[in-house]
C-alpha cells in the first residue's frame, strides 16, 4: 500500500511539473510570437516530375482562380549535362552532339500547371514541347520568346507569356491548354526602347520592349504590361484585343527612352524607371505595384497611373537590384506585401499600408528554402507562396505558413 | 453519349472537374441551379468562332441539347420515383463569374441577361448554368438523386451539391459520377441501412484490420468466453476513437493519418509476434482495446468522405457503420475459427509451430506495410515544436503511465495482500 501511495504520489507530481513546464512555456512562446508572417518550405513541392523532364531556370510563376500553380521555365537554358536523356543538344540550332549522355534528364515544356499538392496537371508550349512552334504556335502570327519570361493567368484561364530575349518584343495570350488567342507586339520589331509607343505592331497594338510580367484587372479586363528590360513604363492594353489602353513611367510621368543612363546611386532617386520595369501587380483595392528593380525600390500608383508613393528597399545593393517580384498576402486587406529580392536572395516581407519592411526568409544557397536569384513569387488563396529562380538556381519552391505564428 | 473529355494534346492530364448544383424543394416544385464545365459539353460541338470563341448567338440554338443532356445524366427522385423536367432554361457564362456562390445569385444569373454576341468565351473555359424545375408532391418528400455524367471520369468528376432541405440550413455533398442513387435527406432507416453496408464493405475492404483480427483469434480454438471478451474489447475500442474522429475529436495535422497507418501495422506485428513467442490470453483483452483505440482512427479515414450522407442521423450513421463493420469481423471469425480448428486438427505438427508458421506471415505481410507506412510518415511535415503541444503530449504520456501503471501493477499489490491475508492466520 506504500509503495502503491509513493508512487502515486511520484506520477502526480511528475504531472504537476509537466504542468508547470508546459505553463512556463506556453507564456514564452506567446511573448516572442511577433506580429510577422513566418513560412516553412515544403522541400517534397513539387512532386517528381514525369518523363525524365528537368526544369531549366524558372523565370515565372502565377496562381490561378482554382488555386493551380503555373509556372514558365527556360528548357534552353538546361546544360549539356543536365540535358543527358536528350538525344540532340542543343535543343535549337546547329547540335553539338547527336547521342544521349546519360539517363538523365529531358527538357520539358515551359508551361506547367501543378496542384497545391506539387502534381503536375499540364505541360505545353516552346521549343520542348514536339509540335508546339510548328502547329500551335506559328509565326509570323505566334512568336514564342527566345528567352520566356513572366507567366500570368487571368480570371477567366486566359495565359499570358513576355520574354527577355534580344529580339522578344512581344506578350502572347493562350489558351489554358495552349491554344494561340493573340500576340501583342512583335517579335525583333526594334532595338533599344520605344517607351511611347502605342500601334506599331501589325494589328495596331503598341510594340513592347521585352516585356517582363503582366497582370489582368478582373474588373475592367485590362492588361497590365511591365515593360521592361527595354522600355521604361507601366503599360495598359485591352485583355480581349490587345488595343493601346495608356501608359506611364516612374512618378506617374511620361517615360523617357534617351536620357543618359548614369550608373546607379543610392543617394539619389532616379525620376525615371531603370531597366527592367520587371514586375506589376494589382491590389483589390486598386493600387497599382510596380517593381523597379535595379533602383531598389516599388512604386504604388493609381490604376489610371496617378503617382501614389514609392518605398525604397536595400538602397545599397549594387547588383542586379533588389525589387524583382511583387505579391500581396490573401487576407482581406492584403496586410503584407512580398518582394522577391533576388539580389540579396531572401523574400522580404512588408505593411503594405505603409511599406515598413517587417521581415524575410530565405537566404543565399542551394538547399531547400533557400534562394539563388530568386526571380518571382505567387501567392495562393491558403497563404502559401510559391517562388521561381533563375541563373543557376533552376527550381520552384513553396513555403507554407506557419500557422500558429499567424495572428 | 453527350458528355466527354478528350485528352486534347499529348501532355495533358486532366484535372478534377466539378459540375454544382442548388438542389431546393419548395412549394410543389424541386429547383435545381446546375453549373456543367464546358469542357464536359466536348461532344455537343457548340459552334465557334475565331481561335475558338463560342458564337454565343448561334450557341442559343443548341442550348436545348446541353439542357436535354444534363438532365438525362442527372436523374432526381422524389421517394423513389424519378422527377419528370417541366421547365429549363440555360445559357453559357465565362469562368470568371462567381454566381454560383448561392441560389439565388444562381437563378438570377441563368434567368438574366444573356452575354453580348462579342464576348470572347473560349469553349472549355466557362460553364454551362442551367435551371431545371421538377413537379413534385411535398418539399418535405424524400429526395435523392443519380449523377452519372461521364461515368469514366470516376473520381476525377465530382458532383459538388448543395442541399437546401424546406426545414432551412443547407446539407453539402460531394459526390463522385456514377456511384448511384444518393439519398439528399436520408429517413434514419435509409442511414442505418447504408452505413451498415458500407462498414461492412469496408472491413472487409480492410486487409489490416482482417490480419489484426486473424492474430486476435489464432489462439482460440472455440467462441468461448476470453474469445467474446477480446473481441468485445476491440469493438468498444474502436467504436470510442472512431465516433470521437466523427465528431472532430481528432488532431488535425497531415502527420496524422501516416501515424495511424504506422501504428496499425505495428500492432499487427506485436500481435503475431505474441503469438509466435507466448501468447499472453489472460490480458489480450487489455491489448486489444489498446489498439483498437488506434484501428478505429483508421476505420475513421474510410470514414470520412461518407459522412456527407448522415442527413440528420450522425450517431445513429456511426453506430450503424460500427455495427457493419462488427458483422463483418463476426463473418471473418466464423469463417475462420473452423479452418484454424481443421488445421490444428488435422496437421501433424504441433500447434505452437502452427500458430509460429501463421503469425509468421501475417508479421511478415505487415512489416512490408510497416516500411511502406514509414516511407509516407517520414516525409510528412511535423508541426512546429510547439512548447505547449510537447508538454500536453507529455502531461498525457505521464497520464497514461498512471493509468497503466495503476491497472497493471494493482493486481500484483492484490496478490500480495492476499498471500499476506492467508498467511496470517497462522
Amino acid at each position: 500500500m506504500k509503495r502503491t501511495l509513493l508512487g502515486l504520489g511520484a506520477a502526480l507530481a511528475a504531472l504537476g511539473a509537466a504542468l508547470g513546464v508546459w505553463q512556463i512555456q506556453v507564456g514564452v512562446a506567446q511573448a516572442d510570437r511577433g506580429d510577422r508572417p513566418r513560412f516553412s518550405v515544403d522541400p517534397f513541392w513539387p512532386k517528381p516530375l514525369p518523363n525524365l523532364w528537368l526544369m531549366g531556370q524558372v523565370a515565372g510563376v502565377a496562381v490561378d482562380r482554382q488555386d493551380h500553380i503555373w509556372i514558365i521555365q527556360r528548357p534552353l537554358t538546361l546544360t549539356d549535362d543536365e540535358a543527358g536523356a536528350e538525344s540532340r543538344y542543343p535543343l535549337t540550332g546547329a547540335a553539338t552532339r547527336t547521342t544521349p549522355l546519360s539517363n538523365c534528364c529531358k527538357a520539358a515544356p515551359s508551361v506547367m500547371e501543378f496542384d497545391r499538392s506539387g502534381k503536375l496537371l499540364r505541360a505545353w508550349g516552346g521549343p520542348a514541347d514536339p509540335g508546339f512552334l510548328t502547329s500551335r504556335c506559328v509565326a509570323p502570327s505566334c512568336e514564342w520568346p527566345t528567352n520566356e519570361h513572366g507567366i500570368y493567368v487571368d480570371h477567366n484561364d486566359y495565359v499570358y507569356i513576355g520574354g527577355n530575349g534580344g529580339p522578344d518584343h512581344q506578350v502572347i495570350k493562350f489558351t489554358r491548354d495552349g491554344t494561340f488567342i493573340m500576340q501583342i507586339g512583335k517579335s525583333g520589331a526594334f532595338t533599344g526602347g520605344r517607351s511611347n509607343n502605342t500601334n506599331g505592331d501589325p494589328h495596331g497594338r503598341p510594340l513592347l520592349g521585352n516585356p517582363a510580367d503582366t497582370e489582368v484587372d478582373p474588373v475592367t479586363n485590362e492588361l497590365y504590361i511591365a515593360d521592361g528590360y527595354q522600355n521604361r513604363r507601366v503599360l495598359v492594353v485591352d485583355a480581349a484585343t490587345g488595343l493601346y489602353k495608356r501608359h506611364w513611367g516612374a512618378y506617374g510621368q511620361n517615360p523617357v527612352d534617351d536620357t543618359t543612363i548614369t550608373p546607379y546611386n543610392p543617394a539619389v532617386r532616379d525620376p525615371n524607371f531603370r531597366n527592367p520595369v520587371h514586375c506589376v501587380r494589382i491590389a483589390d483595392d486598386g493600387l497599382v505595384y510596380v517593381c523597379d528593380r535595379v533602383n531598389n525600390r516599388y512604386q504604388v500608383f493609381t490604376k489610371s497611373g496617378h503617382f501614389v508613393s514609392e518605398v525604397l528597399y536595400e538602397r545599397d545593393s549594387l547588383g542586379n537590384g533588389a525589387v524583382w517580384d511583387i505579391e500581396l498576402s490573401p487576407d482581406k486587406r492584403q496586410r503584407h506585401l512580398y518582394n522577391a529580392d533576388g539580389d540579396n536572395n531572401v523574400v522580404s516581407i512588408f505593411e503594405r499600408r505603409d511599406g515598413v519592411l517587417i521581415g524575410t526568409f530565405g537566404r543565399n544557397g542551394r538547399y531547400a528554402g533557400q534562394f539563388h536569384w530568386v526571380h518571382n513569387l505567387a501567392v495562393d488563396s491558403k497563404g502559401n507562396i510559391y517562388t521561381a529562380e533563375v541563373d543557376t538556381g533552376k527550381r520552384a519552391q513553396k513555403f507554407m505558413p506557419n500557422e500558429s505564428d499567424h495572428d | 453519349m453527350f458528355f466527354a473529355v478528350a485528352p486534347a494534346f499529348a501532355h495533358d492530364i486532366p484535372g478534377e472537374m466539378r459540375v454544382h448544383a442548388f438542389v431546393k424543394p419548395e412549394g410543389q416544385r424541386l429547383r435545381i441551379a446546375v453549373r456543367v464545365p464546358l469542357e464536359l459539353l466536348l461532344n455537343l460541338n457548340l459552334p465557334k468562332r475565331g481561335p475558338g470563341y463560342l458564337d454565343l448567338p448561334a450557341v442559343e440554338e443548341s442550348i436545348p441539347k446541353a439542357i436535354a443532356a444534363t438532365a438525362k445524366e442527372m436523374l432526381f427522385f422524389e421517394d423513389g420515383r424519378r422527377l419528370e423536367l417541366t421547365r429549363s432554361e440555360g445559357r453559357i457564362s465565362p469562368p470568371a463569374d462567381r454566381s454560383f456562390e448561392s441560389f439565388e445569385r444562381a437563378l438570377a444569373l441563368v434567368r438574366g441577361p444573356r452575354l453580348a454576341a462579342s464576348t470572347d468565351v473560349f469553349w472549355n473555359q466557362g460553364y454551362f448554368d442551367a435551371y431545371l424545375e421538377y413537379p413534385i408532391a411535398s418539399p418535405q418528400a424524400g429526395f435523392a438523386v443519380d449523377f452519372h455524367i461521364a461515368p469514366g471520369l470516376r473520381d476525377r468528376l465530382k458532383f459538388d451539391l448543395r442541399f437546401l432541405p424546406a426545414a432551412g440550413g443547407v446539407r453539402a455533398f460531394e459526390i463522385p459520377t456514377a456511384i448511384g442513387r444518393v439519398a439528399l435527406d436520408p429517413r434514419w432507416h435509409q442511414a442505418a441501412a447504408s452505413f451498415v453496408k458500407s462498414g461492412f464493405r469496408h472491413i472487409l475492404d480492410g486487409l489490416d484490420h482482417l490480419l489484426f483480427l486473424l492474430c486476435l483469434v489464432i489462439p482460440f480454438r472455440r467462441i468461448g468466453w476470453t474469445l467474446v471478451a477480446v473481441v468485445t474489447s476491440f469493438t468498444v475500442a474502436h467504436s470510442i476513437t472512431l465516433i470521437a474522429a466523427a465528431y472532430g475529436i481528432v488532431p488535425r495535422g497531415a502527420w496524422f493519418p501516416p501515424l495511424v497507418e504506422v501504428l496499425i501495422a505495428a500492432s499487427i506485428i506485436y500481435m503475431a509476434l505474441e503469438n509466435v513467442l507466448r501468447p499472453n490470453l489472460r490480458w489480450r483483452w487489455l491489448v486489444t482495446a489498446l489498439f483498437g483505440l488506434v484501428h478505429g482512427f483508421g476505420f475513421s479515414f474510410m470514414l470520412q468522405n461518407q459522412l456527407q450522407f448522415v442527413g440528420d442521423h450522425l450517431l445513429l450513421s456511426l453506430l450503424a457503420f460500427n455495427v457493419g463493420i462488427e458483422l463483418g469481423q463476426l463473418l471473418f471469425i466464423v469463417l475462420a475459427l473452423p479452418v484454424l480448428a481443421l488445421l490444428f486438427n488435422t496437421a501433424r505438427l504441433s500447434e505452437r509451430l502452427i500458430t509460429a508458421v501463421i503469425s509468421a506471415f501475417v508479421a511478415h505481410t505487415a512489416w512490408h506495410w510497416l516500411v511502406e507506412r514509414w516511407d509516407t510518415l517520414a516525409k510528412v511535415e511535423w508541426p512546429a515544436i510547439d512548447p505547449a503541444t510537447l508538454a500536453l503530449s507529455l502531461v498525457l504520456a505521464v497520464a497514461l503511465g498512471v493509468l497503466a501503471w495503476v491497472l497493471l501493477g494493482r493486481p500484483a499489490v492484490l496478490r500480495r495482500r492476499n498471500a499476506v491475508a492467508r498467511v496470517e492466520p497462522h
